[in-house]
């Protein structure tokens, strides 16, 4: 649906690019993240970590480190275990150790938490820790976790095995027979590395437990704060009225502030203890080592197809990579996250996916960094496999994609896989893209350079991606239903104040969700106050990730403030003394129909609702909304990328990223794309920078900033963006999410490009991270390296 | 633990003085000793360009500076940027270009920015790209950043402001 | 992580002379930087010890050494050290052959292949400065056994024995080595 009414840039409604309003604290540096908390009586505590990916450990002695004046105490997953707090569950119904019993898994994992007066003596004590370990043999290879003899690290499941679990959808039987019976069938083997979403802002907390007054209040990095105190409730047993989880300002998350850490449970049980806020950061390198990674997935996909580019069915394999414990963060039924969108903006008769989960001696995980719960993995196979297929069929990719996308009048559209696509118009957006990066010039422009040695290559990425998680009958993360909330007070000078179960760390939250409001009553968004991540005032929600808070607690927002105007309707009639039937709105105001000068301002109505309220009606003005939404939404676009390949160095140059979404209708476009050129720069670093691996012994390789890469100012290309706007039909203001979509969609864009510049010396693939190492080896290969 | 040592330094133009131990970083004693929180602490290989303040005129990491180096010295960080509360034009630049999105790189870009700016009033992107090469965003794509160092540029010149 | 080390190198001393050194891990010792044998358990198996110091860290390993073959006759040896942090922050092991071959001037020609593993927080500082070290420490063990080998043969033992303090290797002053040392273009 369009949007019904416009609203004034005073106001600010939908689609007004105004500036945000959390900005005047972070300019000034009084941004209030977890680190500046600071409360009397505060303690820090340090992990004491592994030094090993898979070892026994023999014994801990903390006797020289307690000696350490200032050391308040030690805890060893002993002194866990006899509170029953050893372990604790993840959210894909595993569990994990706090801190290491009887041995360790994956090399920087968790053994020890010292509490000190202040942090060097923290470290200090760290380093007086002793440990004992008996080396095992490590598994690092997941192809090779279920060999038999392959050493068996999970000694506390029943099952001894290092298998995780299978998961199936779609029809393996009628996939097969097409196969069978096509033509022409393409195949890749596409790996996408383990990499870290590494927000600048690392991973903390400040555990405050009171004892005069029983309750325990943690100020922590969390991307979903009802749900980390619903799970501190249960696994802790404190009373959950008694718990209350401040995420104050967060340094980005990007999936990596969603898991419960370690770090988290000793920095409470220590101020449990010690009845002291015990403060706990992690260093960097701890980030990188051992919290939530993402990817890890070794994908097997293949397309049967005519030979005249007509792709008929899909078929998927792939073997994830979860490290010691399986802490990914995704819904219930979904151990594979959203992977099955693999069928991408294609329309296949038939298809069939199949994913593998096993563990290794690396860090637990892995659904992070702004991936959408796997959307990230899907896209990029599809994406890679269609073009392999037009290579194979000596095919524009342009134009097989054309042949193939699902057409704009079949949505809902029922994909092969399960999911109903919402809405989509896939050859709009890439007719949009081609256009603006003038497509069949850089063709032409590629042909002369061929002919001339030179190496340039254009790739292009036609994704769709399924976000805003999402419907109860089908969603929920270790049971919690997926719905999400919002509350709104309008106060009786026609200012208001809204709350919502979700939690920007960066995505502008206290922008948008104004203008929501604005655009709903009318008020100003500036006059609109937005609080998240209080769990003692907000409503229950599941938190922001995976795009999904314009589509849940967005939808909630509109909703609630929709049930406002309702009540609003009944003051101004009362008000205007006449018939609710007699009134039209538009924001801002109810007028009588044929009359317009008689009329009531949101704000004369505000007023009224504590000073004249017509009889039998409540005072007040506010309403909430906790929001099922009816399906996912689809957001899509088309990106296409131009690179340059220096054939002495190897060395890939982006010269022109061009970017365009499709989210439907948008709130904020200046934010829609702030947050599209940080997406892309995270596709650029993952698909030529970073991989966070590990060697034949488990050593972390890309444990430091040292090792992983971040683009900087530098490395990172101009992005130029477009849109198209095909709204979500079920959405209350036809909105999708828009947040990963760069991420989800860019990786697959560079390496086409790659690949594309190299195709026709017969190279068909080359897996991320594209460095340039990487690349003049396939050009010596090739013969081509100056 | 080492003797402490008693080290003055000049910050945001207050002179402050205080007793730290030698192996202190500038960094903790700038959020810690001094309260000053707007400095951040992003990493642990002088890498991210978080904890970047100007020390005696030029940027440094103050993570891999101990604060006994600072002695003598004089700091800015970036609650120092404010002049008379007004907003410097760069901060008023990263507002209106929206060049931050959760604010932890912020205060780091903003002192880079300050310094490339203090060299050169008139960069092209490029000068912009590098002068601000030491400080990761994960954010922005740096695109706004840029254009947020432009406009302040553009204002300061117009402006006379330093 | 493994690496893998070939280091050949000559010297003038008749092959019999090197020999007597290179078959006595307590000879031996006193010329890797920072080692020291300081116990024998059987005549396979010696205690020994070694110290890093890369910058302000020192890892301190202590382990075993173990004679796995003694050739006398083809001049072979090849040893297995294996030692864990004693502040349990990782391992090392390496296995060493050593083969002399006599040279037609007279002189001897050591060839080594080493194969060194290093677990732990040492190995996540990236291969390129262990890789680096290992090859200074190698250049140093050079040195310091040539030098060796020109002392007088009846030398008394306590002067390589465990008696001596082994200082630890200063690694810092070791990368700085190699860092000029790729700059020059050294392999």
């Amino acid at each position: 649906m369009s949007i019904l009414h416009k609203t004034s840039p005073e106001v600010g409604g939908l689609g007004h690019p105004i500036k945000r309003k959390e900005d005047l604290r972070f300019i000034q540096g009084k941004g209030n993240y977890v680190d500046d908390v600071r409360l009397p009586g505060m303690v820090y505590g340090q992990v004491v970590r592994s030094p090993y990916a898979h070892a026994r450990i023999k014994s801990i002695s903390t006797e020289e480190a307690k000696k350490l004046s200032g050391v308040l105490a030690i805890i060893t997953g002993e002194d866990l275990a006899k509170a029953n707090l050893a372990w604790m569950p993840t959210l894909s119904y595993d569990k994990q150790m706090v801190l290491a019993t009887g041995k360790v898994l994956f090399q920087s994992q968790e053994v020890a938490f010292v509490v000190a007066e202040d942090r060097y003596t923290a470290a200090d004590a760290a380093e007086l820790v002793e440990v004992e370990y008996e080396e095992l043999p490590v598994l690092v290879d997941p192809h090779k976790a279920m060999d038999p003899g392959a050493p068996i690290l999970r000694e506390d499941r029943e099952q001894k095995s290092n298998h995780i679990f299978h998961w199936e959808v779609g029809d393996r039987k009628a996939t097969d027979e097409v196969f069978q019976k096509s033509a022409v069938k393409a195949k890749v083997q596409a790996f996408f590395p383990r990499c870290h979403p590494a927000p600048l802002e690392t991973c903390g907390c400040v555990a405050d437990f009171n004892r005069a007054t029983g309750r325990l209040t943690v100020y922590m990095t969390s991307q979903a704060p009802h749900v980390h105190r619903t799970v501190f409730a249960l696994v802790g047993g404190i009373p959950e009225n008694n718990i209350r989880v401040v995420s104050p300002d967060i340094g980005g998350g990007f999936g990596n502030k969603v898991p419960v850490y370690p770090g988290y449970v000793c920095a409470i049980v220590a101020s449990l203890t010690l009845g002291r806020p015990v403060k706990w950061i992690e260093t960097r390198s701890e980030n990188l080592q051992s919290t939530g990674f993402a990817r890890d997935y070794h994908m097997t996909a293949e397309i049967a197809a005519d030979s005249d580019g007509k792709m008929k069915a899909l078929r998927v394999k792939t073997l994830a990579d979860h490290g010691a414990f399986n802490a990914a963060a995704q819904p219930t039924k979904f151990p594979a996250g959203l992977f099955s969108i693999c069928t991408g903006s294609y329309d296949f008769s038939n298809a069939f996916c199949e994913v593998d989960g096993v563990y290794t001696n690396k860090a637990p995980g892995g659904i992070a960094y702004r991936c959408s719960f796997r959307v990230t993995e899907a896209a990029y196979l599809i994406e890679r496999v269609v073009d392999v297929l037009a290579q194979e069929l000596k095919m524009d990719p342009a134009d097989v994609r054309r042949k193939n996308f699902i057409p704009a009048n079949k949505f809902p559209y029922k994909c092969a896989l399960g999911w109903t696509y919402d809405s989509g118009n896939y050859e709009a957006a890439m007719k949009l893209a081609l256009d603006k990066i003038s497509y069949q010039q850089l063709r032409k422009e590629q042909a002369e350079k061929r002919a001339k040695g030179e190496l340039m290559g254009i790739g292009i990425s036609s994704f769709t991606e399924i976000v805003g998680a999402g419907p109860a009958h089908t969603f929920d993360i270790l049971g919690i239903k997926m719905f999400d909330s919002c509350e709104i007070r309008v106060h009786p000078t026609g200012k208001a104040m809204a709350r919502m179960g979700t939690k920007s760390q960066g995505q502008g939250h206290e922008t948008t969700y104004a203008q929501i409001v604005a655009q709903e009553l009318g008020i100003p968004a500036a006059d609109v106050t937005i609080e998240e991540g209080d769990t003692d005032t907000a409503p229950y929600g599941l938190g922001t990730y995976a795009s999904r808070s314009t589509p849940t607690s967005g939808a909630a927002t509109a909703m609630a403030a929709r049930k406002i105007r309702d009540k609003a309707k009944k003051i101004a009639a009362h008000l205007l003394e006449c018939s609710e039937n007699d009134l039209e709105w538009e924001p801002g105001k109810f007028y009588v129909k044929g009359a317009p000068s008689k009329a009531k301002t949101i704000q004369e109505i505000a007023f009224a609702a504590y000073t004249n309220v017509p009889p039998g009606l409540e005072a007040g003005l506010e309403a909430v909304d906790y929001y099922d939404p009816p399906n996912l939404t689809f957001p899509f676009g088309t990106y296409v990328c131009v690179v340059d390949i220096d054939k002495g160095t190897g060395e890939v140059k982006v010269r022109r990223f061009v970017a365009v979404d499709d989210c439907g209708n948008i709130i904020n476009p200046m934010i829609v794309d702030g947050q599209i050129h940080g997406g892309l720069t995270e596709g650029l670093g993952i698909a030529f920078m970073q991989q966070i691996d590990y060697d034949e012994n488990g050593n972390v390789q890309g444990g430091s900033f040292m090792d992983y890469l971040l683009p900087t100012a530098v490395e990172t290309p101009h992005w130029e963006t477009d849109k198209t706007c095909t709204p979500s039909p079920h959405h209350p203001f036809g909105a999708k999410g828009v947040g990963e979509s760069p991420n989800v969609g860019s990786p697959a864009a560079f390496v086409n490009a790659v690949v594309d510049a190299l195709s026709h010396l017969g190279v068909k693939h080359i897996d991320m991270p594209i460095t340039p190492w990487k690349v003049w080896n396939v050009l010596k290969e090739k013969g081509v390296a100056a | 633990m080492a003797k402490k040592l008693t080290i003055h330094v000049k910050v945001n133009g207050q002179d402050r003085q205080a007793d730290v131990e030698p192996r202190m970083l500038l960094v903790h004693f700038i959020r810690e000793g001094l309260e000053l929180t707007g400095t951040h602490i992003g990493c642990d290989t002088s890498h991210c360009g978080a904890c970047t303040v100007l020390l005696n005129g030029k940027t440094a990491k103050s993570c891999t500076v101990f604060a006994v180096q600072a002695d003598g010295g004089e700091i800015l960080t970036v609650e120092g940027l404010n002049t008379d509360g007004q907003l410097h034009p760069l901060q008023q630049g990263f507002k209106e270009e929206h060049g931050l999105q959760c604010g932890f790189c912020t205060p780091g870009m903003l002192m880079s920015s300050y310094a490339l700016l203090q060299r050169n009033p008139k960069p092209s992107e490029e000068d912009i790209r590098w002068g601000i090469s030491g400080n990761l965003c994960r954010c922005t794509g740096y695109q706004n950043i840029v254009k947020a160092v432009q406009f302040a540029a553009d204002k300061m010149a117009q402006g006379g402001v330093r | 992580m493994a690496l893998k080390i070939e280091k050949t190198f000559q010297v003038p001393e008749p092959a019999e002379k090197v020999w007597a050194i290179l078959s006595d891990p307590r000879k031996v010792a006193t010329c890797v930087p920072g080692a020291q044998i300081t116990g024998q358990v059987d005549e396979k198996t010696y205690q020994g010890a070694i110290s890093v110091k890369v910058g302000p860290s020192v890892t301190d390993y202590k382990g075993d050494v173990q004679i796995v073959r003694l050739d006398a006759q083809a001049h072979e040896i090849e040893i297995l050290g294996k030692g864990q942090d004693v502040r349990g922050r990782g391992s090392a092991s390496m296995k060493m052959t050593g083969r002399l071959r006599a040279l037609p001037d007279g002189g001897t020609e050591i060839a080594s292949v080493s194969e060194v593993n290093i677990v732990g927080i040492l190995a996540q500082m990236g291969s390129r400065v262990i890789a680096e070290v290992s090859n200074i420490m190698f250049d140093q063990f050079v040195k310091n056994f040539q030098a060796l080998l020109k002392q007088p043969s009846d030398a008394p033992e306590s002067q390589g024995m465990a008696a001596r303090e082994a200082s630890p290797i200063n690694a810092t002053s070791l990368a700085w080595e190699a860092a000029k040392g790729l700059l020059r273009g050294k392999s």
